[in-house]
Formats: structure tokens, C-alpha cells, sequence
């Protein structure tokens, strides 16, 4: 097939021809035909590095090689390819029986977010963008290793995103990076938008609570996870990653724990772990001892927890849900509404949460109180994700605390680290205390 | 050796403070325990070298696949079939202990059949886990518990009420002839060891086991007997103790945490078995299961998606052992103990002829008998 064919061809496949543009460039004994969407190029690009060198070299040898040695420069193999690239924002040159096509592309979301979602007091603000290219860009330009990989794949029959695998050659887990390329292959979706998408679509089971890939938006994780041997996914306008294999202390880990000194980062992890116990453990506690074996705790203790009980005519496990109910209702609500409103919900909120309702006697001061720790203890989790999953948790656990006290909050503890231990993100376990780095030389081995 | 190992053999130790154990040895406190705590701690420690020792010299093997490669079948089911139906009844008198001790001191109002069967579902799942995972959550579930025990046990024998001279007393009984119920009853403590049957899958390197590791397995067997024997005899004297069927509830119930948020020990002591006893049952109900999974090849058994050995098996797990929590009573539960025990005691001892045998025929076995 010549060049003018493949040309014909691709312009065929556009009912509207507005936006595609053929140009025949025609001038003494020099000739090229130039195709490309004008509304994806950059047209100042394309006037200085295509239009202006074409009257300004003496022959068609010339300027051929000249485009050539363009950066932007790539050959064209085949017709689908070539309709490809012109989607892509190429712009295509046949010149001398031969399809080129240079990248001229025009995007205009390629600025640096701020982080939004994992805010820190030190180290960098900046976030990833929402351009691939950019990320691309800025995760390159701060992890030098000739041993970077980055692999294209194009996924989702009707939009096409480009999607980007990015790992470190020498240091990623090869178990982990097979698996993911099958699966990736596997996935079969008509439209994908977002990089958290594929937390789903590289899942397997059809019920899954904990997440199996760690979501950031800050390039500094991206690069410490690179050099730990984690596989990074990046999609064309998602100003977000997925990182995997991820295991359950990812998830409670900042960037910030590698900037302060050794105690500090110890107090501030032990804050967290204490936070996220007691986010999920406090509700059981509260259920068990109140309904269930007010002998537990000391008799000062429990006579208060009663006499603040008193006039509510609920049971406790009763009082509890009603009042998760209500945080989960203003966590929800404060995420979806528009700013100039947010405020409102969290003022009516904090009436309903406040000392309204121990007023109107529907549930104790401690009640209030407990139901506060928990919310703020939740905050503490530093990854989104996993703070959605211990929300869940903490119903489970209330569930069984209701049905059998403190003896199924424990029970359903052990169950819950059990169903942690058993989960598998990409051929690592989960959870267990120690991750081997060093493969071969750990005592023992996998069964 | 890895620690993965000593966690088998100290979670076997600490779990059966809640178990028999205790009210065995103190029932034959006049009649030749203190003498047999000594030989059981020595028994123990034997048995304990013996199976290492054996277990290290075939990294990465189970103890079925040994025998497939080395003995007959006729030989080598039923002896795989009744180690699976000892290990499942080890694993059923912890979890009738703990129903009962639940339903006793914490939840009276629940129904025995729903307690029963709360602590069988929630442990019966996690059985048919990888045995890495099985060890990955015993791990994580005893380092958040050793802590409390290592801090019960200080509070123990820091307390004033222990007295030193109950315990002199009870040491002065060492001239008796050893008792065999109480020596098998010590024996048992040390069995977590014998777990290496199916754990040994997981130990893929061949580890150092010296005369080091002898010592730390030694010295942690005689104090975990020694606490286990003497602080309720402390705490309660020598006069009455046959008589306490929990000795080691009443001891916990007699310390106090005056400035803390629960006041009264018994209860921590209580959760914090639960997880102990949890894990016990779940080493060794994972044991019976990965054998009768072995002997019946239940991993063939499918309907579809589904795997219905799988399915018999817990079906049959829960059953038998809600069966046995309805119709025992505490005082059965102690006598069967003492036969299981004694029983477990002679069997694993004639263990280490087998292993020779199996030793000196390893070496010219076919090893890829095992494989199909």
C-alpha cells in the first residue's frame, strides 16, 4: 500500500472531515501531503517545525532528513497504526512514497497538581498531573536508572486511554510484574478513566473489602515504591497512580516517617497503630462492656458509663449504630457537596453529633465522646483507601461484638487479621510482619 | 532455628495452662507430680530433640510424603488416620475447655451450642489456609499477646500474695515415686514439636539445631511447667488445690491492677487465652486437616467450582466437636484428658523407632513415588 493510499484510507474512516486536514505542500521540485487533526496539534509547533523548514531547505533530500532527525520523529508501520498516531495527536508526512508521522501533540492539563489527598507538612507539595507525559516526566527525572522500564499498553475498546507500566528492571518483584501483564491483558472494559479502576479490573474476586493496590498522587512515594520493587500504573488523565504489590503496612505508612528523626517516626507510627485499633476496636468495647460484662472494666468506671446511659431508651448496641450512622451520613456527605455548602453540613452535623442529642437524652455524653475518637482515629489511617475498608471492619466487628460481647469482639479480631493474613496482592502475603527482601537467604522458605 | 519454630512449640506450652494440664499435675500433688514435672521436662525435652532432629535432617518434606516414599500402605494410612483423630481431639479438648470456661466466667447468657459453634466457625476457615498463612497469623496474633502474658506472669509472681512457703512445701513431695498420669500430662506441653509433621513443609532450608537451641527449648519447658505447677500452688497452698477445676482462673482472679482501667485480672487473662486457645486450635485442627486431606484426597473431590471434601470435612469438624461440647461435663473432660494424654505420650514415643527406620530408607527411597 503507498502512502497516498494509507492517507486516503485514514481520512475515510472520519465521517467528519472538518477537523482532519490534508495539506499538499507543493514548491519547485520539493512535495510532501501532511495530514493531522487541527484541534489536537500545536499549531505554532507545526508552523516552525514542519511549514517554515519546507521553503527554507534547497531540496527534498533535504528537508527528509531534516524531519528524520526531529525528535518527535517515528515511522509508520501499518494503516491502523497510522490512524492511531493521528488520533494520538501526531501529525502524519508522506514525502517520497514514505508515511512518517510527528508528534506535535497539544495538551493542555500537563501543569503539576498540588497534593489534596496525602497532604504532609515536609517534603515536596506537588502531586502528579493529569498528563501522562508529565508523569512520565517527573517520575524520570527523579529516579536515574538506566534500568527504568516503561511499558505502553493501550486499554478500554472505546476510549483508548494510553496506560503505563512503569518498574524498576532490576529491583521489581518478577512473580508480581508477570502477574499483572497477564491480567492486564486479560481486562476487557469498554471505557477506563481513572488508575483506580484497576484496583478492580486486576482483582480477581468479585467481593474484595481490603484493596490490593496503593493509590497516590505524590511523586516521592512513587519513587521510594519504584526502589522497593513495586510495579507503578499510570493512565493518560488520571492525576493518580496505582502502585502494586501492596501490603497492609503500605497502607499505614506516610513519606513523612522517613523525614523526621528515628523517635519522632516511631511516636508518630505508634500513634497510628494505636489509632487504628482503636477506631476499630472502641464501639465493640463500648457494646461489651455496657450490654454484655460491666464486671470487665473497674466499678467507677461502669457506674459512670450507666449513669450517663440513663433516660436512653436504647440498648447500646442500638445507640452505637445510630450514632456511627450519622458520622458515616456527615463523613459521606461532606465529600460530595460543593464547597460554599460543605460548611453547612458540618455545622448541622455537629449539632446532631453534639450535645443536642445527649440533651435530648437519645444517647449518652460518652456515647458522644466515644463516637468522636473513633472519627478522629479513623483520620489518622494516612491512605484513603484503607480508612473505606476499616469502616467496614468496624461494622463487622460491632455485629458480632452485639451478638456474643467482648468475647466476639475478640473472636472477630482474630478472624479479621486471619482474613488479612490469607489475602494475596499479586503473590505477596498481605500481611505478616516481616517482608523479606532478600529472598534467598530468609531460613524459610514458602509452602 | 527459624522462629517460626519455637513460636509451635511455646504457643503449645502457654495454651495449655487453660487446658487439663494444670489440674492433672495439681491432682497428684501429694502423690508424685513434682518428681514427674522433672522427668516430664526431661521426656519432653527428648522428644522434642528427637523430632527436630529427624524433621531438620528432611527440609521442606511432610511427614506423609516420607512415609509414601519409605513405607507400605497398609502401614502408613491407618497410623496417618489415628494421628489425625489425635491431633483434631487435642485441638477439641482445648476448644471444650475454653466453651466452657467462656460460658462460666463471661457470657452465661449465650446458649453453650452457639458458643460452641462461634469458636469452631471462626477457627475451622483459617485450618484450610496455606500453612505459611496458618504460621503468618500465628505470628502476628502471639506478638500482640506475649506482652500481657509476660506482664501477667510478672504481676504473678511479683504479687504478695504468693507465698514462697506454699511452694517450698509442695518442692518438699519431690522424694515421691513420679506419678504416669502427671508425667504424661508434662510430656504433653512439649508436643507442640510433633506440629513439625506437616509444618516441616515450610522449614525449606536446613537450620542449626545445637546444643544451644536444646538448652533455650529446655530452660523455657521447665519455666512454663514451673509457673504453670507452682504459682497456683502459691497463691492458693497445697492443702486444697486438687480441688479447683480451673486452677489457673482462680490464680488470675486472685491479682489486681489497682490503678487500671480493668480492675480485675481474671479478664484480661481470659481474652488473652482466647487467643492463645484460638491459636492452639488452629495449629492443631490445621495438622488433622492438611492429614485427612492427605489420606482421603479431598482436593479431588469437586462438584463444579466447588470442592465438597472440603466441605464434608468441615461439616464433620463442626459436628463431631459440637457433639462432644454437648455431652461431656467438666469432670469427663478430665479423665478422657488424662487417657488422651497418656495415650499421646506412649505413641509419640515409639515415634522415634519409626523415624530411624524411615531414616535409613530415605536415603535409597524413590522419590518419585511420592510425587504422583
Amino acid at each position: 500500500m503507498t502512502s497516498q493510499e494509507t492517507l486516503s484510507w485514514v481520512i475515510s474512516q472520519f465521517n467528519d472531515t472538518s477537523e482532519v486536514i490534508q495539506k499538499h505542500l507543493n514548491y519547485g521540485n520539493k512535495q510532501a501531503t501532511l495530514l493531522f487533526i487541527k484541534t489536537l496539534i500545536d499549531q505554532e509547533l507545526y508552523q516552525k517545525y514542519i511549514i517554515n523548514p519546507f521553503f527554507e531547505l534547497p531540496s527534498q533530500e533535504q528537508y527528509h532528513l531534516y524531519l528524520t532527525m526531529l525528535p518527535q520523529f517515528q515511522e509508520v508501520p501499518s494503516k491502523e497504526k497510522a490512524l492511531q498516531f493521528l488520533l494520538e495527536g501526531n501529525v502524519l508526512v508522506a514525502i517520497q512514497e514514505k508515511l512518517y508521522s510527528i508528534d506535535f501533540k497539544l495538551s493542555k492539563n500537563s501543569d503539576v497538581n498540588s497534593t489534596s489527598v496525602e497532604t504532609t507538612i515536609h517534603g515536596s507539595e506537588l502531586a502528579l498531573s493529569d498528563n501522562l507525559m508529565t508523569n512520565i516526566n517527573i517520575i524520570r527525572s527523579s529516579y536515574h536508572q538506566p534500568s527504568l522500564t516503561i511499558e505502553y499498553y493501550l486499554k478500554g475498546e472505546v476510549n483508548r486511554p494510553k496506560v503505563a507500566l512503569v518498574y524498576d528492571q532490576k529491583k521489581v518483584r518478577k512473580k508480581a510484574l508477570q502477574m499483572i501483564k497477564e491480567k492486564l491483558d486479560r481486562i476487557d472494559k469498554q471505557v477506563i478513566t481513572e488508575a483506580y479502576e484497576f484496583n478492580n479490573f486486576l482483582n480477581d474476586k468479585r467481593f474484595s473489602l481490603f484493596p490490593q493496590m496503593i493509590l497516590t498522587e505524590r511523586p516521592d512515594r512513587v519513587v521510594y515504591n519504584l526502589a522497593g520493587g513495586k510495579v507503578v500504573l499510570l493512565v493518560d488523565g488520571s492525576p493518580q497512580c496505582m502502585m502494586a504489590p501492596a501490603v497492609f503496612f503500605d497502607f499505614l505508612t506516610t513519606m513523612e516517617d522517613d523525614y523526621h528523626t528515628l523517635l519522632i517516626s516511631y511516636y508518630l507510627k505508634l500513634l497510628r497503630y494505636l489509632g487504628i485499633f482503636l477506631c476499630i476496636l472502641l464501639p465493640g468495647i463500648y457494646i461489651g462492656a455496657a450490654s454484655f460484662s460491666p464486671e470487665v472494666f473497674r466499678t467507677e468506671l461502669m457506674l459512670t458509663i450507666a449513669g450517663s446511659r440513663m433516660g436512653v431508651p436504647f440498648t447500646s448496641f442500638v445507640e452505637v449504630l445510630f450514632m456511627l450512622f450519622f458520622m458515616e451520613l456527615l463523613l459521606e456527605a461532606s465529600i460530595r457537596l460543593p464547597k460554599a455548602i460543605s460548611a453547612t453540613a458540618a455545622t448541622v452535623g455537629g449539632l446532631i453529633l453534639g450535645t443536642a442529642v445527649t440533651e435530648a437524652a437519645l444517647a449518652s455524653n460518652i456515647m458522644v465522646i466515644i463516637i468522636s475518637a473513633v472519627a478522629i482515629s479513623t483520620f489518622v489511617i494516612p491512605v484513603n483507601e484503607m480508612a473505606f475498608a476499616i469502616r467496614i471492619v468496624r461494622f463487622l466487628l460491632i455485629l458480632t461484638t452485639s451478638i456474643f460481647g467482648l468475647a466476639g469482639l475478640t473472636l472477630g479480631l482474630l478472624c479479621i487479621i486471619m482474613y488479612l493474613v490469607n489475602l494475596s496482592s499479586f503473590g505477596e502475603p498481605f500481611l505478616r510482619l516481616y517482608n523479606y527482601r532478600k529472598g534467598d537467604k530468609n531460613s524459610e522458605g514458602q509452602a | 532455628m527459624s522462629r517460626f519454630y519455637y513460636y509451635l512449640i511455646l504457643i503449645n506450652m502457654i495454651a495449655n495452662i487453660i487446658s487439663a494440664v494444670p489440674t492433672i499435675l495439681l491432682r497428684y500433688s501429694e502423690d508424685g507430680s513434682v518428681s514427674a514435672l522433672i522427668l516430664g521436662v526431661f521426656l519432653g525435652t527428648v522428644i522434642v530433640v528427637f523430632f527436630t532432629k529427624f524433621f531438620n535432617a528432611f527440609p521442606g518434606i511432610t511427614f506423609p510424603e516420607m512415609l509414601v516414599q519409605t513405607t507400605k500402605k497398609w502401614f502408613y494410612y491407618p497410623l496417618l488416620f489415628l494421628m489425625a483423630i489425635m491431633w483434631f481431639l487435642a485441638g477439641v479438648s482445648t476448644l471444650i475447655t475454653y466453651t466452657f470456661l467462656l460460658i462460666r466466667f463471661f457470657t452465661p447468657d449465650i446458649p453453650l451450642t452457639l458458643m460452641g459453634l462461634t469458636l469452631v466457625l471462626s477457627v475451622i476457615f483459617g485450618c484450610f489456609m496455606k500453612t505459611d498463612r496458618v504460621l503468618y497469623t500465628i505470628e502476628i496474633v502471639f506478638l500482640i499477646n506475649f506482652p500481657i502474658i509476660v506482664f501477667i506472669i510478672f504481676k504473678a509472681y511479683t504479687s504478695k500474695d504468693l507465698n514462697w512457703d506454699f511452694i517450698k512445701e509442695a518442692m518438699l513431695h519431690v522424694v515421691e515415686m513420679p506419678n504416669v498420669n502427671a508425667v504424661a500430662a508434662c510430656i504433653f506441653l512439649s508436643l507442640g514439636v510433633v506440629n513439625l509433621v506437616i509444618f516441616n513443609r515450610f522449614f525449606t532450608h536446613k537450620q542449626h539445631f545445637g546444643l544451644k537451641q536444646i538448652i533455650v527449648i529446655a530452660f523455657i519447658a521447665s519455666a512454663t511447667i514451673f509457673t504453670t505447677y507452682f504459682v497456683p500452688i502459691g497463691f492458693h497452698g497445697i492443702k486444697e488445690i486438687d480441688e479447683l477445676v480451673y486452677p489457673w482462673i482462680a490464680t488470675s482472679d486472685s491479682m489486681r491492677m489497682r490503678f487500671f482501667l480493668i480492675e480485675r485480672l481474671i479478664y484480661v487473662f481470659l481474652l488473652l487465652y482466647l487467643g492463645m486457645a484460638f491459636l492452639s486450635i488452629l495449629i492443631h485442627w490445621h495438622v488433622s486437616v492438611e492429614l485427612f486431606k492427605f489420606i482421603f484426597k479431598l482436593e479431588k473431590w469437586k462438584y463444579k467450582d466447588l470442592n465438597i471434601g472440603y466441605g464434608i470435612l468441615i461439616l464433620l469438624f463442626a459436628a463431631s466437636s459440637l457433639f462432644i461440647i454437648l455431652t461431656l461435663s467438666e469432670y469427663q473432660l478430665f479423665r478422657y484428658s488424662v487417657y488422651f494424654f497418656n495415650l499421646t505420650a506412649v505413641i509419640f514415643f515409639l515415634m522415634p523407632f519409626l523415624f530411624l527406620w524411615i531414616r535409613r530408607r530415605m536415603k535409597g527411597a524413590d522419590k518419585t513415588k511420592g510425587e504422583n
